[in-house]
């Protein structure tokens, strides 16, 4: 009765650092794509761009406010 | 380098709510969400009465920036404070840390759903290629990619709200101020649109002032 528990802990055992492993693999796959792809999602280029240039429209308002 | 602000002239705003209008216009603005309204205090007091408009001021240092836990804030080099929607995870922390009330939600579901947040773009739109449709749908129009200034300003009929190069809005205003003086008769019609000191400029009949 005692040999049949052991076993099957051993087993339960086994299933289970396998379960765990699977995880941690998983997890690891996880992380690393996540760190790879979040410099494409953050980086873009035009966030250092400008975008203001006193166009003639612009110097336009500014003239209508003076009035 | 040119910074872009905001400024309203409490003077001559008539809380006409045209900026709101032109603004929800421009981008598209879903209902519920208002990027940017006007505000009255001491309403209906004679000669006390005082409306400005108000958005995002985009802040040189912003308290929706500090506090965003996933950085989705950032500041272009005009000085326009802007955001990624697709990093937004709509918590909220933002608004919250800000004094204008400026981000807006959505939603507002269960289990304190949001949404993702939007905000006044000083029509500068995000962080997508500019003038693209993914822009347009996720933060309006790219008004300063067109070589143009924010809806909102441009369509102020008093020139109240003023937008634009920070330096040139500030001697707009600085000149404003000079002509109208000081004193307890600096109200009224007369003194926003009037020649001040130096001038006359008698106010419209019926007008007050």
């Amino acid at each position: 009765m005692a040999q049949t528990k052991i076993t099957r802990l051993n087993r339960r055992n086994f299933l289970l650092a396998v379960g765990a492993g699977g995880a941690a693999t998983v997890a690891a796959i996880a992380a690393k794509t996540a760190s790879q792809a979040q410099p494409a999602a953050t980086g873009t280029g035009k966030r250092s761009t400008r975008g203001y240039s006193a166009s003639e429209h612009i110097n336009n308002y500014y003239r209508t406010t003076k009035v | 380098m040119a910074r872009m602000k905001f400024l309203c002239d409490a003077e001559r705003c008539i809380e006409c709510n045209g900026c709101v209008t032109a603004c929800k216009q421009e981008h598209e603005v879903p209902w519920g969400v208002n990027r940017r309204r006007v505000v009255t205090i001491n309403d209906g007091v004679i000669g006390a009465e005082k409306s400005i408009s108000v958005a995002c001021m985009h802040c040189s240092d912003a308290p929706c920036m500090a506090v965003c836990p996933v950085d989705c804030f950032y500041r272009t080099d005009d000085g326009v404070v802007l955001h990624d929607k697709d990093l937004c995870i709509g918590c909220g922390y933002c608004f919250y840390a800000c004094p204008f009330g400026a981000p807006q939600f959505p939603q507002a579901g269960a289990f304190g759903l949001r949404g993702k947040m939007d905000k006044c773009t000083f029509c500068a739109g995000g962080p997508e290629a500019d003038k693209s449709e993914a822009e347009f749908k996720k933060y309006g129009r790219n008004r300063l990619a067109e070589g143009k200034l924010p809806a909102c300003a441009e369509m102020c009929s008093t020139k109240a709200l003023l937008g634009g190069d920070g330096d040139v809005i500030a001697d707009i205003y600085r000149e404003r101020v000079t002509r109208r003086g000081k004193g307890s008769e600096v109200w009224g019609w007369g003194t926003a649109y009037g020649q001040g000191k130096g001038g006359s400029a008698p106010a419209p009949a019926g007008a007050k002032s």
